[in-house]
Order: structure tokens, then C-alpha cells, then sequence
């Protein structure tokens, strides 16, 4: 029932197929393993080689902008994107506040809670210019550290009138804790490499807490550096993903009622409509690039059968990544290319000591 | 709180070793190497090099769960040299993984490691290559 019954015109087409594309069905999802190893298929050559890798590898930049990126990294195996995706998330290094020194909270948030809500704010400092921190370090120096010092105080605003008592922009002042109010002090002269523009958070905009008349915060904050793998507030990315490039086949005409059913059933712009010369709608593949392969097709009997075959490429790979503001995008890949290539020549150094 | 801290991820303890190599006494040419303090993200890039890998994977799907996640093991696969490469991580919470690589007899399994790590790090200074080249492009394109 679930087998796909697709059909084939030789056992040269199988195998291609089982080596390029996954083929959705209805139940599940075909050719998820990799097969493409030496001596596995007769007639292929799969070992490795510069060469046939310098002639398959392509990228390709879809969108760029200081925040987000999007590119195709075409002709790699699953394996390096994915550590790629690994590194981006938990090992390039950024700032973070990490030491938080409170002598005095009187709003209603808990020191505790108050402390976790300043770590996870990003900031824009470069982690490429400072250095980490030893553990048992409490002080600081100018070369690990950013101090930075949040001092607000709510009060009443003396021109209030009690017609306007239920608005609190007319009644307080300071009665909101943004990441503006964070002052950063340098450290020894690091005033002469930084300005409070390129170390400060990212958005000036954050809400961090909301006090009223009487509660006061002042909080004296350590920023420094560490990893995603320490804690999560580290972490470059807001996300950093990938995806496989999604393929629509259809593999008969569809015309009129059924085709714009066809249509409903994947994400908008990746089925049009084409009107006829009998002056009927005929479905058309346009771009199945953003389809997100909800196979919504195969609820309809008239269309699962023989109507259309979903397929994703096997090694062509939709690479996102989200910065949090810190690095730009392509930085970051690069960055994670050289952590990945340090850890090989640690490995292979280890290697060749250890023989 | 009984949780270790956070830093034994990538932190060695003190006495020890990044890799240990040790010889499988019940095949020729075998040997089990544990790397610690590193994870799926370097092993499964290591892994691809071998047919043998494939068949046992095809009879037992649990394996499959065992093998999949290393990159250096990526490479291991790809060398007709080498019979077997695969694998795993004994427990989320030990922060190490261990590799085992039986290889032909032309061959040990050390010089197939060095290789495969060889190779993989002129494929990664080649994506680099490509990668600035495209961001390049691409900005310029946008001005």
C-alpha cells in the first residue's frame, strides 16, 4: 500500500533516481539512506576525489542582508552542511553578559529572573577582539571583558492629572527598563578600539523590565566571551537551518476543477494555472523551490495516482541562516568553515603524535 | 542540582588524552580510536568510506541509528580501502565518540583516518573558497 508505484524504464533509471532523489509518497519518505559508497553500485564510480568534488561543488547566494542569508550549496554530502548547522548553533564564540552584580532591586522581578532576561541580550560586540575568560576570573580586564551599568529609577511625573490616571506614559517616568538604558563603561582604554555604538545591544528596544514609582535598579553587568555550547545565550544564531530543494513532476495533464484542487494543495506560486487553447485552466509547475512538501496531494484519489511525483534533491542543500546582529551572515559561515577545518588539523595533529 | 557543568563538553580533564587508539584484536587491521570532547559534528564527517558500512546497515535498521550521526566518517566511506567505518556516541552525557575503522590489508587503519581528515580539510578550504567568492559576487551585484 505505501510502496511507491512508480514506474520505470530500465534498473539504470532505479538506481539514478535512488541516488539523487528522495521520493515522496503517501506513507513515506524513499531512498532516505546514502548508497552512493565504492563498490555499492556496478558501473558507478563513488570513491572521492578532489576533482569530481571541485566539478559538483556549487553555491549560490539567494539573498543576503546584515541579519539573514539564504544560499544553495549544491553537490556536498548531508554530513557537511550539517556540521556546518552544528557549528553555526553551539561553537562561534560571541559576547554575553554573564556576570551580573545587582546592589539593588527593588522592582518586581526576581534578581534571579532579572539576571537570565539581561543574559539572552544580544549584543553587537565583535567576539574576533577579545579573548575568553578564565573561569575563577571575577574582575576582569580590558581584554575579556565589557562592563556595562544599569542604573533607573521610576517616579512620578509632577505634571500627572487624574483625568489621564489609567495611562502610564502620562503618569511615570522611566517606568520602563529598556536595552537603552544600558551604559557601557571602558575598561582601562577601550574607549580607543571601541565605541558604546559597536559593543552595545543589538536593539535599543528590548523591554527588560517594567517598574513603577519606588523601585529602582542598580545592576552593574560583566559581558564576556563564550559558546553556544556553554549556554545558549551565546549562540550567533537566532537559527541557523537547511532544507532540501523540493521537485514537483507532474506526469499528466490537469485541467479545470481538478487542477486548481492541484493547486491548493502545495504553497502558493509553486502550481499555475494556464488557461488553454480550449479555453480550459491547465495546471503547471512554476517553482516548487518554496513548496514545503506537505503532500496534501495524496488526500485526493483522483490526484495521488499517476497525477504527480514529489521528489528532493539529494545533494542540493537550502542553507538559512539567521543572525543575531553580532556578525553578519557570510562571517558567520566562515567563521564556522575555519572552527571546522581547526578541528581536523587538531585531529590530524593529535593523530600523527599519537603513532 | 545535580547537573555536571556545562564546560565538561569541551573542556579535557586534566591527565586526558584527545584521541586513544587501540588495536581490535578480533579482526586484522581493525582498530577502535575514542576522541574526546568531540561530537557528531566532527564524526560524522569523518565516517564515509566503505561498502561493508552499507551492507550491515541494510540487514539491522537499529545500526543505522547507532552510525548515522560523523564527518571525517563521511570520507572513511568514500575509500574503497576501507571495509568497515561507523560511529557512536556510548551516552548523550560523556562527551566523546568513538570510531571504529577495519581497512585492507595494503592499508591501516591510522593512514586511512589521516586521509580521510587530509581530504576533507582541502574540501572544506575549497567551499570556503567558493563560498567568499559567491557572497562577493552577490554584493557586488546588490551596490
Amino acid at each position: 500500500m505505501s510502496k511507491s508505484n512508480i514506474k520505470y524504464s530500465s534498473s539504470k533509471d532505479f538506481i539514478d533516481e535512488s541516488r539523487n532523489e528522495l521520493v515522496l509518497t503517501e506513507f513515506e519518505v524513499l531512498n532516505a539512506e546514502a548508497t552512493d559508497f565504492p563498490g555499492n553500485h556496478h558501473g558507478y564510480d563513488d570513491t572521492w576525489s578532489f576533482e569530481k568534488f571541485k566539478k559538483k561543488l556549487k553555491i549560490k547566494i539567494v539573498r543576503i542582508d546584515n541579519m539573514e542569508m539564504e544560499f544553495d550549496l549544491i553537490g556536498v554530502d548531508p554530513a557537511i552542511p550539517n556540521a556546518f548547522r552544528r557549528i553555526l548553533l553551539s561553537d562561534i564564540p560571541t559576547m554575553a553578559f554573564d556576570k551580573v552584580f545587582m546592589f539593588n532591586n527593588t522592582s518586581i522581578i526576581q534578581d534571579e529572573v532579572l539576571a537570565h532576561r539581561l543574559g539572552l541580550i544580544p549584543l553587537k560586540a565583535d567576539p574576533r577582539m577579545f579573548e575568553f575568560r578564565a573561569a575563577d576570573d571575577d574582575v576582569g580586564t580590558k581584554e575579556d571583558t565589557l562592563e556595562f551599568e544599569l542604573k533607573v529609577k521610576c517616579t512620578w511625573n509632577p505634571e500627572r492629572n487624574l483625568k489621564e490616571h489609567i495611562n502610564p506614559e502620562h503618569m511615570y517616568r522611566d517606568f520602563r527598563v529598556l536595552t537603552s538604558n544600558l551604559k557601557w563603561i571602558p575598561m582601562g582604554n577601550q574607549n580607543s578600539s571601541h565605541t558604546s555604538e559597536s559593543v552595545g545591544p543589538v536593539d535599543d528596544k528590548i523591554l527588560i523590565a517594567k517598574m513603577r514609582p519606588g523601585h529602582e535598579l542598580d545592576i552593574k553587568l560583566h559581558a564576556v566571551k563564550g559558546t553556544g555550547r556553554d549556554h545558549a545565550k551565546f549562540s550567533p544564531v537566532a537559527t541557523a537551518f537547511y532544507r532540501l530543494l523540493p521537485q514537483v513532476k507532474l506526469l499528466k495533464e490537469v485541467e479545470g476543477e481538478a487542477a486548481q484542487r492541484l493547486q491548493q494543495c502545495f504553497s502558493p506560486g509553486v502550481i499555475d494555472l494556464i488557461e488553454s487553447d480550449h479555453g480550459k485552466k491547465v495546471a503547471k509547475v512554476n517553482d516548487a523551490r518554496y513548496d514545503i512538501c506537505s503532500r496534501n496531494v495524496f488526500r485526493h484519489e483522483d490526484l495521488k495516482e499517476d497525477t504527480v511525483k514529489l521528489t528532493r534533491a539529494r545533494d542540493h542543500f537550502i542553507f538559512y541562516i539567521e543572525s543575531t546582529g553580532a556578525l553578519t551572515p557570510e562571517v558567520l559561515f566562515t567563521e564556522a568553515a575555519k572552527i571546522l577545518s581547526q578541528k581536523c588539523r587538531l585531529f590530524l595533529d593529535e593523530l600523527k603524535s599519537g603513532l | 542540582m545535580n547537573a555536571p557543568p556545562s564546560f565538561e563538553s569541551f573542556l579535557l580533564f586534566e591527565g586526558e588524552k584527545k584521541i586513544v587508539v587501540e588495536q581490535d584484536t578480533k579482526v586484522p587491521n581493525a582498530a577502535i580510536f575514542t576522541v574526546n570532547k568531540e561530537d557528531h559534528t566532527l564524526g560524522n564527517m569523518i565516517r564515509c568510506f566503505s561498502n561493508t558500512f552499507v551492507k550491515a546497515v541494510s540487514i539491522n535498521h537499529n545500526d543505522l541509528r547507532l552510525f548515522k550521526p560523523c564527518i571525517s566518517l563521511r570520507l572513511l566511506l568514500k575509500d574503497p580501502n576501507v571495509l568497515f567505518a561507523g560511529y557512536k556516541q556510548p551516552h548523550p552525557l560523556e562527551h566523546k565518540f568513538i570510531l571504529r575503522i577495519q581497512s585492507t590489508p595494503s592499508y591501516s587503519p591510522q593512514d586511512a583516518l589521516m586521509n580521510a581528515i587530509t581530504d576533507l580539510i582541502s574540501e572544506l578550504s575549497l567551499l570556503e573558497e567558493r563560498f567568499r567568492d559567491a557572497v562577493r559576487e552577490k554584493r557586488e551585484g546588490l551596490e
